[in-house]
């Protein structure tokens, strides 16, 4: 009987599960710079970044106007992305952003897609440097653009609306630069982030007790092996769950990216 | 403050010594947290589907909508998720 393998850092091959004692040391990370190994986040990475380059190269390299089952499939998600999310919410200038929202939605989409890929599971938005990079890229494209097309005036409008009475002006302004500047980018990593780790906390645990409870321990009877198999559908039926946040939460950044792209580009709404 | 702190440290201790129960207060923190949010994504669910039965016409936006309100309430949810690994 094999031992279950969870993400420790060596194993004792006689327990039935190996798992490390605490869960913050899933957490953990290493400071040293030049000696940073490739692990399985990093490979990932590289290749959800390998997979939409290539499905969005494959789908435009030959463009024709029948297109193909393959070119129709890519082009919902480009279209869907440019129609609903670019010039849906930022305008007719939301074109010039299209590139980088696209490129957001769709590497968000793999990756989080690659918690329910069988022999992956494990999804690259789960760990902290993703999502917060790519909040970071959003909240610098929208400062820099909010500073580039209002000049200063987009800082007073935040600190001094026009739209509130002037009483409750200093409150106001106050709530709104700290939205602006502070809540944005944290809220917008941490709600990709919390999702995926929260899926993939709940996946792990419903189907490592369902197989635990199916295969070790040596014993048969009705009542372990019956449990183990609830268990384990419980967790097959979250897997559909998880696609569904998957594609989702891809969804929500993206929106969410444009719609404050919008308020720098269009700050009198 | 410091006194409901104590008095919450007190119960905890308390019920572990007497009933052998173990755990901490980031379950406890979490779920309260999580209150709010959940009724604040039905109202906004719920405020959705009334709005997409009255007017069929524009259930596109107010679905992009339903969205973007239901991404803002279940921030602070997802916050006090992490806040539970931080505790």
């Amino acid at each position: 009987m094999d031992p279950v393998i969870l993400a420790a850092e060596e194993c004792d091959l006689t327990q039935p599960v190996c798992a490390p004692e605490n869960v913050s040391e899933l957490f953990v990370f290493d400071t040293t710079l030049w000696n940073t190994p490739i692990t399985r986040t990093i490979f990932l990475f590289f290749l959800a970044a390998l997979i939409v380059i290539g499905l969005v190269y494959f789908a435009y390299r030959k463009p024709a106007l029948i297109r193909s089952k393959f070119q129709t499939a890519i082009d919902a998600i480009t279209g869907f992305v440019r129609d609903e999310v670019s010039i849906g919410i930022i305008g007719p200038e939301g074109i010039k952003y299209y590139p980088y929202l696209l490129s957001i939605f769709m590497f968000i989409l793999v990756g989080n897609l690659f918690e329910v890929t069988p022999l992956i599971n494990f999804p690259i938005t789960s760990r902290m440097a993703i999502p917060g990079f790519l909040a970071i890229l959003t909240y610098l494209i929208f400062v820099i653009v909010g500073f580039a097309k209002n000049g200063f005036s987009y800082l007073g409008d935040i600190v001094w609306p026009s739209s509130v009475p002037v009483a409750m002006r200093p409150l106001v302004g106050l709530i709104e630069f700290v939205s602006y500047f502070a809540i944005r980018p944290f809220s917008l990593a941490v709600r990709l982030l919390a999702n995926m780790v929260a899926g993939h906390v709940m996946l792990t645990l419903l189907l490592v007790t369902g197989w635990v409870f199916m295969t070790a321990f040596g014993e048969v009877s009705i009542a372990k092996q019956g449990a183990g198999v609830l268990w384990f559908g419980l967790g097959l039926g979250i897997f559909v769950f998880e696609i569904l946040v998957a594609v989702l939460q891809a969804y929500i950044f993206t929106l969410l990216s444009a719609v404050y792209i919008q308020t720098s580009v269009h700050p009198e709404h | 403050m410091d006194a409901v702190l104590a008095v919450v440290n007190a119960a905890v201790v308390l019920a572990q010594e007497a009933g052998g129960i173990t755990g901490s207060l980031n379950v406890v923190g979490y779920g309260l947290a999580a209150i709010g949010p959940g009724i604040g994504v039905g109202i906004v669910a719920g405020n959705a589907v009334q709005a997409m039965a009255r007017q069929p016409e524009v259930a596109g936006m107010l679905r992009t909508t339903m969205f973007l309100g239901i991404a803002f309430t279940e921030a602070l949810a997802l916050i006090g998720f992490v806040l539970f690994f931080l505790g």
